[in-house]
């Protein structure tokens, strides 16, 4: 069996994705998400000294933190079965990739298992992550210089 | 049970809705006229609402823009605040399309009592100042 041989029988043999009802789910898990958050920054408004502007970083802090437990307690997996990118993409995906990967090498130790594997799967995301924000920064940097835009 | 809870939950939610309403709404107790500062919000066709206060040289207004607006918050409040200067000189004029200072300034104008008025006023000027 050649390889486009088995390429063509694979393709026949595996189930066809659901291409339109996994966008539609992941649309509406990562919205519902993105609801829960605006309902926490409208909490953090109302009833603390936080503007709009600031009121993102205590909503990022609470998002994560509520992501960490639901992951601890084995609830995130489903949203995640569920909703796929719509529930990695939000910073509770972030959250639920941090810990996750403390709880599975929890065994090996905490300084080797956990401190070493944290960021197995987030490290990536922090590296790529550093990496746009820099390109981005320089790029409007330089169209300031010009005066093409401003701050 | 459930039915109460859910009733509960849509009180709340929508008890959030308190607002103002469409327009402007100004509160003045100084000597200065408010019409320039309706003028500016009639000749704006990108603002929803504007909630103005005026006392004692000091100028502090929330607006809230259009949705599609909103990518530029902060251009229109800039042009906001340059009319506004210019209409008002002697005032120390505080424009802002955050959630935070509209809900401020509805919360002075709906409140008869208007005794910290100036303690008010400056801790939303502060709020603004904020960078944290």
């Amino acid at each position: 069996m050649d390889e486009k041989k088995f390429a063509k029988i694979e393709q026949q043999l595996s189930p066809k994705t659901p291409l339109g009802l996994n966008i539609v789910k992941a649309f509406l898990t990562g919205g519902t998400i993105c609801l829960i958050g605006q309902f926490i920054a409208m909490f953090y408004m109302t009833f603390f000294d936080f503007t709009e502007r600031t009121a993102s970083n205590p909503t990022v802090a609470t998002m994560v933190f509520l992501a960490m437990v639901l992951t601890g307690l084995g609830q995130y997996k489903k949203i995640a079965q569920f909703g796929g990118a719509g529930a990695a993409v939000p910073i509770t995906g972030f959250s639920n990739a941090v810990v996750s990967a403390s709880i599975e090498h929890k065994s090996e130790g905490y300084v080797l298992g956990v401190g070493g594997n944290m960021f197995k799967l987030a490290g990536s995301v922090i590296l790529f992550g550093v990496v746009s924000a820099f390109t981005v920064a320089l790029i409007k940097t330089i169209l300031v210089k010009f005066g093409v835009v401003s701050w | 049970m459930r039915k109460i809870m859910f009733l509960l939950l849509i009180s709340v939610v929508l008890s959030g809705c308190a607002r103002l309403g469409e327009g402007i709404h100004i509160y003045n107790d100084s000597n200065a006229d408010s019409a320039p500062a309706e003028n500016v919000f009639k000749e704006d066709d990108r603002l929803v609402s504007m909630t103005v206060i005026l006392h004692d040289q000091q100028f502090v207004s929330g607006v809230t823009v259009k949705t599609f607006s909103r990518f530029h918050k902060k251009k229109i409040e800039k042009e906001l605040k340059e009319k506004l200067e210019k209409a008002y000189p002697d005032f120390d004029v505080t424009v802002s399309a955050d959630n935070k200072i509209v809900h401020k300034t509805t919360e002075i104008i709906q409140n008869k009592d208007k005794a910290q008025l100036e303690e008010q006023l400056e801790k939303i000027i502060s709020l603004l100042k904020e960078e944290t």
